[in-house]
């Protein structure tokens, strides 16, 4: 049980310690989407964030067909209000960046646990976790982290990156989910332009 | 097939500095029969063998027949059992100089799949040509046979009549002739095409991945350089020269543009505007108003159809979606689009309004491309109410809005009647609805169907399926989803090109995109089934069409749609692989496999009916 609860603490102080060897990230970068991420726990809605994916969406997210290789993709759907809403929120706190960022939501996967999904991207089209194209993939320390401690993470794994991964909660005060405001120091324009 | 040997018996081995020369033969092949670096025909083409005697006349000449404003098209191959070095010239007389001869040596690629070797890439050569066997860049260990692809030019102008030449192969001191005669036909085709073959590609980094050279020796933002531009209207050129068309889609499934495919922004809300229009005329000027063709064989002309950059986070923030705000951004810059074309005269291009984001990539909550839940209709209904707000009614710029259907495309044909104009339609699915097109097409849609290249371990004619379809559906076009992507390594450890029909040309030195085999088959068909189409003044086109259709696969036109099944008429959320796939079975019978021969024995229906004609 201490094993479980110090590994993240480990990793969390590696990635800072990263941190403070990548000068792309300056400073101001860093405390800027800290301050995102702190606000973003306290406006992202977490019960609309639990009304996104729909039943039918999980129900394939999992299933594997020999035939169908796309058959989680093709059935995946979301609720339009609740993802609207939730993406309008998270579009106005990377306003609050004086440098381009998004703020991603993420969501951990009921009954599949150690998976967890990308559920809103923004138009700048930067994670330092999704792999593109996933439904889902496997939570990283960082994310377990944040979602069982309820702490934020700042996170720095790939070189002119950071990321600030913050706690969603519902309305009772359940951890649901996690933002991730991210940056980079110099912007490719175009990446992820496919 | 007619096989020239040089010195037969001769075998002696003339060593020279640095190179040896040994008995080498030289023979013509047709284009269907593509040959192997050993002296052989590729496994999938050996079906044809039949045709290898097509190729010659009675007195043993590469007998080539064609129209004017054409090509014609066949294969040298260069042999030698042995280390040697050669030289190849081609020529053919014709005293007005309009008829023109380019060669390209073809590039054999090994294809991890099957490890065996395909040529299919098209590496531009001047002749007379020289090099030596085994092909010192293709590093093929034992190879013995070298490829050339000679694609034959007339020219509308050409004068019709015979043309004779020659192809020579000089090896050591021997010299080896090919005879040619040229037939050229008064009958010119057709410049416009009755079948459209679009070649689909994603975004702008492909290019500075494939053409490394200019992209890291350029010292500035390549992405704003000239030679990008010219990188991309090189690659227009390639396909519009292989009667076909491009596109390029300019976002990302987030709504991420990148800045050479839209006018730069400002302002938000009420004061949204377009500050600088610079990058995009650069990109698009010389496509809009054709002169970026106008070196072309062709002519210049404006491209048909482009892609606009508009998405649902651009122009307008999706900040503000449902909203005022989101409704005066998106008015304000598509009502300056308008203006700023008409002003330019970019009049002869349909302007695509076109949603390619699906819901499983997370930027947005419905899907653009492919709908899936009928819920989702209702945003295009609703773009639909914006652009007719901001374009003026009158307008001669030709803005449309384009959807690519596949589950609910029957639904969405009835719902988005004068909304969507542009249907671009997943073809298993559109089997199943036989009256769509002709349906769409009275009521002034454009309707395409898309799929996929065949890879090269298909046989050669196997590209020719998809624009015959196309005609003998009745549909505008056909859409190859991606064209541009040839793999990890094409050149030594191949995929098999299912999403490339043009390569880079950077390993060769070239600044431009090469084509391939399959791009030149595809547009010596498409020539024909201009030929064909053009035949339906003096014959009933579904006469027409049954024929062709006989003659490629011995199929009735009936074996390419299916019955429409129950599946049709349950929502399209509830579909499932298995049943679309079973709802398929008759035209996956029907229609497999068509053989190597199928699109020459379409080809010599079209020379039939032109003799007849005469």
């Amino acid at each position: 049980m201490k094993i479980v609860h110090l590994l993240p603490l480990l990793s969390t102080l590696a990635m800072l310690g990263h941190a403070q060897d990548n000068p792309a990230a300056s400073s101001t970068m860093r405390e800027e989407l800290e301050s995102v991420a702190r606000v973003g726990s306290v406006m992202v809605d977490g019960d609309v964030c639990q009304r996104i994916v729909t039943p039918l969406a999980k129900e394939y997210m999992f299933k594997v067909d020999p035939h169908n290789e796309w058959q989680a993709g093709d059935n995946y759907d979301v609720d339009d209000v609740s993802f609207n809403i939730t993406k309008k929120t998270l579009i106005r706190l990377s306003h609050l960046t004086s440098f381009p960022s998004d703020v991603n939501l993420w969501m951990p996967i009921e009954g599949h646990p150690g998976k967890i999904q990308m559920v809103i991207r923004n138009k700048n089209e930067m994670s330092q976790f999704w792999r593109w194209g996933a439904l889902y993939q496997d939570m990283t320390p960082q994310m377990e982290t944040v979602l069982k401690t309820g702490q934020r993470v700042t996170v720095m794994n790939r070189p002119d990156w950071i990321s600030v991964l913050a706690p969603v909660y519902n309305s009772s005060s359940d951890i649901v989910g996690l933002i991730e405001a991210v940056s980079r120091g110099r912007m490719d324009a175009h990446e992820n332009v496919k | 097939m007619r096989r020239f040997h040089w010195q037969d018996s001769f075998l002696l081995l003339l060593l020279l500095p640095g190179q040896c020369w040994a008995a080498a033969s030289l023979e013509a092949l047709p284009q269907f029969l593509r040959p192997d670096p050993f002296g052989g025909i590729v496994t999938p083409d050996q079906g044809g063998a039949r045709l290898r005697s097509s190729l010659y006349d009675a007195r043993h000449r590469v007998a080539l027949k064609g129209w004017r404003g054409g090509y014609v098209s066949f294969q040298l191959v260069v042999e030698s059992s042995a280390p040697a070095a050669y030289s190849l010239e081609i020529s053919l007389i014709d005293p007005a100089h309009k008829i023109q001869t380019d060669l390209f040596r073809e590039w054999f690629h090994f294809t991890d799949s099957d490890k065996q070797y395909y040529p299919d890439a098209l590496v531009p050569v001047h002749a007379p040509y020289s090099s030596r066997l085994p092909d010192p860049d293709n590093r093929i260990a034992q190879q013995t046979a070298q490829a050339f692809w000679v694609d034959v030019y007339v020219p509308p102008d050409a004068k019709p009549g015979m043309f004779v030449g020659k192809a020579r192969l000089r090896s050591g001191a021997s010299t080896v002739t090919v005879s040619l005669q040229l037939t050229v036909f008064d009958r010119v085709i057709p410049a416009e095409d009755v079948v459209t073959v679009d070649h689909n590609s994603y975004g702008s980094s492909f290019l500075a991945e494939q053409y490394g050279t200019a992209y890291h020796s350029y010292s500035g933002n390549w992405f704003e350089s000239d030679q990008l531009f010219r990188l991309i209207h090189a690659y227009h050129q390639i396909f519009y020269e292989h009667r076909g068309i491009m596109h390029q889609l300019g976002y990302g499934h987030s709504g991420k543009v990148a800045p050479e495919f839209a006018p730069a922004l400002a302002g938000t809300g009420r004061t949204r505007h377009v500050a600088d229009w610079t990058l995009f005329d650069r990109h698009y000027g010389p496509l809009f108003d054709g002169t970026a063709f106008a070196s072309s064989r062709r002519g210049p002309r404006a491209i048909p159809f482009v892609y606009l950059p508009i998405n649902p986070e651009w122009p307008a923030s999706y900040e503000f979606w449902d909203e005022p705000g989101y409704e005066a951004e998106f008015v304000n810059v598509l009502s300056e689009m308008e203006r700023h074309f008409r002003e330019k005269g970019w009049t002869h291009t349909d302007f695509e309004v076109f949603f390619n984001h699906k819901k499983r990539y997370m930027g947005f909550p419905w899907d653009g491309d492919e709908v899936r839940f009928p819920k989702d209709i209702k945003y295009f209904l609703i773009y639909g109410r914006l652009l007719k707000r901001a374009l003026p009614p009158d307008s001669p710029v030709h803005f449309v809005m384009r959807a690519d259907a596949s589950w609910d495309m029957e639904q969405e044909f009835k719902l988005l009647k004068g909304v969507v104009t542009v249907w671009c339609c997943g073809g298993g699915i559109l089997s199943f609805y036989r009256d769509a097109p002709k349906t769409l097409r009275d009521r002034g849609d454009v309707v395409w169907y898309y799929g996929g290249p065949p890879g090269v371990t298909e046989n050669a004619a196997a590209i020719t399926e998809f624009p015959l379809r196309a005609w003998l559906w009745g549909v505008n076009g056909y859409v190859h989803w991606l064209t541009v992507a040839p793999g990890e390594d094409p050149w030594f450890h191949f995929d098999g090109g299912g999403t490339v029909l043009v390569y880079s040309g950077d390993r060769f030195g070239l600044t431009e995109p090469i084509p391939s085999i399959r791009l030149k088959i595809q547009r010596n068909c498409l020539q024909d089934i201009a030929v064909l189409d053009s035949f339906k003044s003096q014959e009933p086109l579904e006469s027409l069409r049954s024929e062709a259709a006989h003659r490629f696969n011995n199929s009735v036109l009936d074996d390419w749609w299916n019955p429409r099944p129950a599946l049709a008429d349950v929502p399209s959320d509830q579909w499932q692989g298995s049943a679309i796939d079973a709802a398929m079975e008759h035209t996956n019978k029907s229609l497999a496999h068509p053989g190597v021969s199928a699109w020459y024995n379409v080809h010599e229906y079209a020379l039939q009916l032109a003799g007849e004609a005469k």
